[in-house]
């Protein structure tokens, strides 16, 4: 029997992963962006994160209706919500690929410095997560979605290095301070873009096993 | 699925929520305007406009004894059978006035057919319950086209496969939610234009509501459906349209959607939220 709530639920699902597909291809963008200092790349970011704007409205509209009109519960009322939970932050990846495309703008615009290497691996690490993360949600996969919390700490890693060799080059060449400050800021932008994943991947064990993982190192759960 | 726009309905009174009197909307099969119900000298049923659009469910809410269940049955002329009962107004289905035209009122009946909250399947048998308003509206003699209504009613009603075996046992030997949607495949048999629907799973469990609910979908498009519940999470999952009633008065009418994520009118939002009921 085909319940009333599940077209509803089934459509919330298709919005939420069009939603992460653009989400991952603007960031993918911005982070091509600025490995190839490509300022026209980097100007078709902030046009594509409209669309990830229009979808976070149409999201928050559809889970509105969901809610008043389906009264869910239990599992179906736990998959409504993460809709809502991942929207958000797939909204705030996009808004991270457009201050990430601002930066490569700028450096675009400067005299070339090398991108650090630990810096495009970082940016790799972020981008893998984020994938981890909505390939956990898309195939309710909750060893997946840990699998994504368990790269974290090496994200952190690399964005400490990231802002340790940058401000290394800022103090030894202060003329290339402006190029030095845009790569701490796209480093921190990618580490804040990983936190987000996480956050998507504990909305995928909220879904699978109703069991809120937020914070779970500082809670000690 | 995106927030609705607000309907461009007509001038919504703001002291009050209803509607100014109009002409029916665009795709009404029944249309009620000015309708008042009396008993003997109590006023049940205040001046309500509203309109039941085919291809659409229109729920009817409200608490008790607020008329929902009177005005309901003034669409298909039960009131009529009540001593003391009084209507003015005007109902219309399509072009043509229901009171005070000469319609003949057991046609009225076939066209616009009623399901109660008690299901009340006949004594007869199951094959009998659904053939029976066919046979009596001389819509089928032959015994092959009264199988060929029986079969499609019961298919639709999504009750052929669990009875198809057994027609010839009585149709009180159902469950519950089998009576139900043995009432609602024998209203469906005389291919009516609108179904009413008085309360129809309030003597039901949850999975039989759930399947009546469904079958309610599946009737949809084919059917002008009005139904009164006193469930609104009911009323917010099966209908498109839902009318707010309270005191015998129509206080809000607009799509569920709206009705259920931004009522206009205080009074509704304090119902539909629980503060009073």
């Amino acid at each position: 029997m085909t319940r009333a709530v599940d077209p509803v639920l089934q459509g919330l699902r298709e919005t939420l992963l069009r939603m992460g597909s653009r989400a991952e291809a603007i960031l993918d963008k911005a982070v091509q962006a600025v490995i190839d200092r490509d300022a026209e790349l980097a100007r078709q970011v902030e046009r594509d994160d409209l669309e990830i704007d229009r979808l976070d409205v149409q999201i928050d509209e559809a889970v509105l209706l969901a809610l008043a009109l389906q009264a869910p519960v239990a599992a179906d009322l736990r998959k409504v919500v993460a809709v809502k939970m991942i929207a958000t932050d797939l909204e705030r990846v996009g808004d991270l690929a457009r201050n990430i495309a601002k930066s490569a703008l700028r450096l675009s615009l400067h005299p070339e410095v090398p991108v650090p290497l630990v810096l495009v691996r970082l940016a790799r690490s972020a981008q893998r997560m984020l994938h981890g993360a909505l390939d956990a949600y898309s195939g309710d996969d909750p060893e997946a979605a840990r699998a994504v919390l368990a790269q974290d700490d090496e994200v952190d890693r690399q964005q400490d290095e990231v802002v340790r060799s940058g401000l290394q080059e800022i103090t030894g060449r202060p003329e290339v301070a402006s190029q030095g400050v845009d790569i701490i800021f796209v480093a921190k932008h990618l580490e804040r873009v990983a936190d987000h994943a996480t956050n998507i991947a504990e909305g995928v064990i909220l879904v699978t096993e109703a069991r809120n993982v937020k914070h779970a190192s500082k809670l000690g759960a | 699925m995106t927030m609705p726009a607000r309907s461009p309905e007509p001038v919504e009174r703001p002291e009050r929520g209803g509607l100014e009197r109009s002409a029916p909307a665009p795709g009404a099969k029944m249309s009620a305007r000015g309708v008042s119900v009396t008993y003997d000298t109590t006023l049940a049923v205040r001046e309500v406009d509203l309109d039941i659009l085919l291809g659409e469910v229109t729920a009817l809410i409200g608490p008790s004894g607020c008329g929902k269940s009177t005005l309901l049955r003034c669409f298909n002329r039960m009131n009529d059978d009540i001593p003391g009962c009084r209507v003015t107004g005007e109902i219309r289905l399509d072009s043509d006035p229901i009171y005070g035209s000469g319609l003949d009122v057991v046609q009225l009946r076939a066209r616009v057919g009623m399901v109660f909250q008690k299901p009340n399947p006949f004594p007869k048998s199951l094959y009998d319950n659904v053939a029976y308003g066919p046979r009596i509206h001389g819509l089928a003699t032959r015994r092959a086209k009264l199988d060929e209504i029986v079969e499609r009613s019961l298919v639709r009603a999504g009750l052929w496969e669990e009875v198809k075996d057994r027609l010839q046992e009585p149709g009180t030997a159902l469950s519950g939610g089998q009576q139900q949607r043995l009432c609602i495949a024998r209203a469906i048999a005389v291919d009516p234009e609108v179904i009413l629907m008085d309360e129809p799973c309030s003597a039901l469990d949850p999975i039989a509501t759930a399947k009546v609910e469904e079958l309610i979908h599946g009737l949809r498009g084919s059917y002008a459906i009005a139904i009164v519940t006193h469930n609104m999470q009911q009323a917010a999952r099966v209908s498109q349209r839902t009318a707010f009633f309270h005191l015998g008065e129509l206080v809000e009418y607009g799509s569920t959607a709206e009705i259920f994520t931004n009522p206009r009118v205080q009074r509704t939002s304090d119902y539909i939220t629980g503060r009073y009921g």
